[in-house]
């Protein structure tokens, strides 16, 4: 057979149904190989869109998303999505048709050395020199992606190699293995000592435990462990919904309660998270009376911008059952759940116009169970996370670490495909819609019935904010008050749609977007002096949140 | 002040500019790089030395995660300064 045809071979070996692509020039020998495959091919109009759909596929499956372009402009066009999937930790396996080694090295057409870009934005990569070599390194790629912490793998093509024959048996060829994890619970006991002393404990838990699939372990920890948790952006549905002790996001645009309570907290159980900066707020005033326990599978996480007292690496799902000592805290518990009930959301906006925090509410409480919500990035994004309620983490998927507009609407269309019988949501801005619009084409041609709420400010919202803040209120290329026509435009895609205005709108208007079978778009105005609250000021500490202020 | 990293690594052929490239994203300066391939030409032993305020853990253990790179040792610290 030819390289073409290994490279699919490869794919199902890996248990690969699904890709996300674009042809061109360089990778023609494998969209040839395609024609006649069981690979099922999702042509995405934009490459950075297909890839962003193999993320959305691979978030809310937890298995290898796979993506495909050509070289040069189709290689190019998948570095912004591949930089999301390394910042986010998530499986992808990216393959690239790259010129014929005979004229690599030459400028030829369509050539860019995408090895070399490749190297800031992805986990590892390959080029492959040589047919012979194919399946091992595609094998490899696939092992790579899913070890240890996941990322993103990129394995670079030249068009010779895809069009050389080979004997391949895919039954005889061994299979790179995923690494195992190594687990040492060498300091579990000094972990157990520090909880059982603690008189504030708190556990901050971020993306890397249900990407452990540490979920059940979670909750048996904080259930054994009684303490109050706080989760980062990424891991929004990692608390089970009737834990009381839950006090939700935590940073920027955390809940007042759960930052109150981390700078109060007497020790800090970092689990799968990383003091991101949006999470900290001021690294030197973060949660400055606490002991911490770290505990992730990354070994480079440790130490790295903040001081762990006691460390544990490896399997979460190893690692929690041993840090179970139980705690003794009502005190604490009590005062966060004052904490709790004091800073409350409220839903009590005056006026006619849609409250985009209330409306997301109303959305959450009406949305099916198990429904995936993907988001774009800005301030819908925030009251995404503030205001609506998710059973799994694999339920909300947000550009956390990249924070990429353009993420939503390709990622639905991952996530509808990876899991056709649950309902899936785009929640995105007038902003963010407009970075990757073109993939409307890609719901329209698989009638995808992926379910789109603009919720549009005329703004670059979350920019504005700074910019009324921090900058002097000098709008300075923030208006976007010449928006499409977003029904219409939908409607071109052959999407229907409905714009609403006003509050009393709203439930009617969800009603009807969830009543029908296919895609639709819900076009949902909102007033451009509307903020995120809280926030906590660049340079500041979490607990110097500020609030409400109308621009 | 210096650190020296004596580094053996499989010999493909983007694995020198991914050390380098960690390195200077991580914030550390080169002062120093010489590499030899081994015997068996598959595999090379570099010597990196770097310059820094910064703790060198930081970026030893990004360097280890560099799927190439097989064994890492960091030489005395005060060896490194003897020899700048």
């Amino acid at each position: 057979m030819k390289g073409a045809e290994l490279v699919l071979q490869v794919l199902q070996q890996h248990g690969v149904d699904t890709i996300f692509g674009y042809p061109g020039g360089a990778i023609m020998p494998i969209y040839d190989a395609l024609y006649q495959s069981e690979v099922k091919h999702y042509l995405c109009r934009h490459e950075q869109g297909g890839a962003f759909s193999a993320i959305g596929y691979a978030r809310a499956s937890g298995k290898v998303g796979v993506c495909m372009a050509t070289s040069g402009p189709g290689a190019t066009n998948l570095i912004t999505s591949l930089a999301d999937a390394m910042l986010d930790s998530v499986p992808v396996v990216a393959i690239t048709g790259q010129v014929s080694q005979a004229v690599m090295g030459t400028d030829a057409f369509q050539e860019i050395d995408v090895l070399g870009l490749s190297l800031a934005v992805t986990k590892h990569s390959f080029m492959v020199r040589s047919v012979e070599e194919l399946a091992a390194t595609l094998h490899e790629a696939f092992a790579i992606a899913q070890s240890g912490r996941p990322g993103p793998v990129l394995v670079d093509i030249p068009k010779d190699v895809q069009l050389a024959e080979i004997d391949y048996q895919p039954e005889n060829a061994s299979t790179a293995k995923v690494a195992p994890v190594n687990t040492s619970l060498a300091n579990a006991a000094k972990a157990r000592a520090l909880i059982a002393a603690a008189k504030k404990p708190m556990a901050y838990i971020g993306g890397g435990v249900h990407m452990a699939g540490a979920m059940p372990q979670l909750q048996q920890f904080l259930a054994a462990n009684t303490m109050p948790s706080v989760t980062t952006l990424k891991a929004m549905g990692s608390v089970a919904k009737d834990n009381a002790h839950y006090l939700g996001m935590l940073g920027m645009h955390g809940t007042q309660a759960a930052n109150l309570a981390v700078q109060q907290c007497d020790l800090l159980i970092c689990l799968g998270a990383r003091f991101d900066d949006r999470v900290t707020g001021n690294l030197q005033k973060f949660a400055p009376l606490a002991k911490v326990i770290h505990v992730d599978i990354d070994p480079a996480e440790i130490n790295k911008v903040r001081f762990a007292n006691v460390a544990l690496l490896g399997d979460m799902k190893q690692i929690l059952p041993a840090m179970t000592v139980g705690t003794n805290c009502a005190d604490w518990l009590d005062q966060c759940a004052q904490l709790k009930q004091q800073y409350g959301w409220r839903y009590d906006h005056p006026g006619e116009r849609i409250y985009a925090p209330l409306m997301l509410k109303q959305l959450s409480d009406r949305m099916p169970d198990n429904s995936v919500v993907c988001c774009d990035v800005g301030q819908h994004q925030m009251w995404v996370a503030q205001h609506m309620r998710f059973s799994s983490p694999r339920n909300h998927l947000s550009s956390g670490g990249l924070g990429t507009m353009g993420f939503g609407l390709p990622a639905a269309i991952g996530a509808k495909l990876a899991r056709s019988q649950d309902t899936v949501i785009t929640v995105s801005g007038d902003g963010s819609f407009m970075m990757n619009v073109q993939e409307l084409a890609t719901i329209k041609r698989f009638r995808l019935p992926v379910k789109i709420v603009i919720v549009d400010n005329q703004r670059l919202g979350m920019v504005k904010q700074w910019q009324q803040l921090f900058f002097n209120e000098r709008y300075s290329e923030t208006d976007l008050s010449d928006n499409p026509d977003f029904v219409a435009l939908a409607a071109a895609f052959a999407i229907p749609g409905h714009c609403i205005t006003r509050k009393d709108e709203v439930e009617s208007a969800l009603e009807a977007m969830f009543t029908w079978p296919g895609p639709y778009l819900l076009h949902v105005c909102i007033d451009d002096k509307d903020n995120v609250w809280p926030l906590v000021p660049p340079g500041a500490a979490n607990q110097e949140m500020i609030t409400e202020l109308k621009a | 002040m210096n650190h020296v990293l004596n580094i053996t690594a499989t010999n493909t052929p983007a694995v020198v500019e991914r050390l380098l490239q960690v390195t200077r994203y991580r914030g550390y300066e080169l002062a120093g790089l010489e590499l030899t391939p081994r015997n068996d030409a598959r595999s090379l032993s570099i010597t990196l030395t770097v310059s820094s305020d910064k703790p060198i853990h930081l970026l030893t253990s990004q360097l280890h995660k560099l799927y190439d790179i097989q064994q890492l040792e960091l030489a005395g610290a005060e060896l490194a300064v003897l020899s700048a």
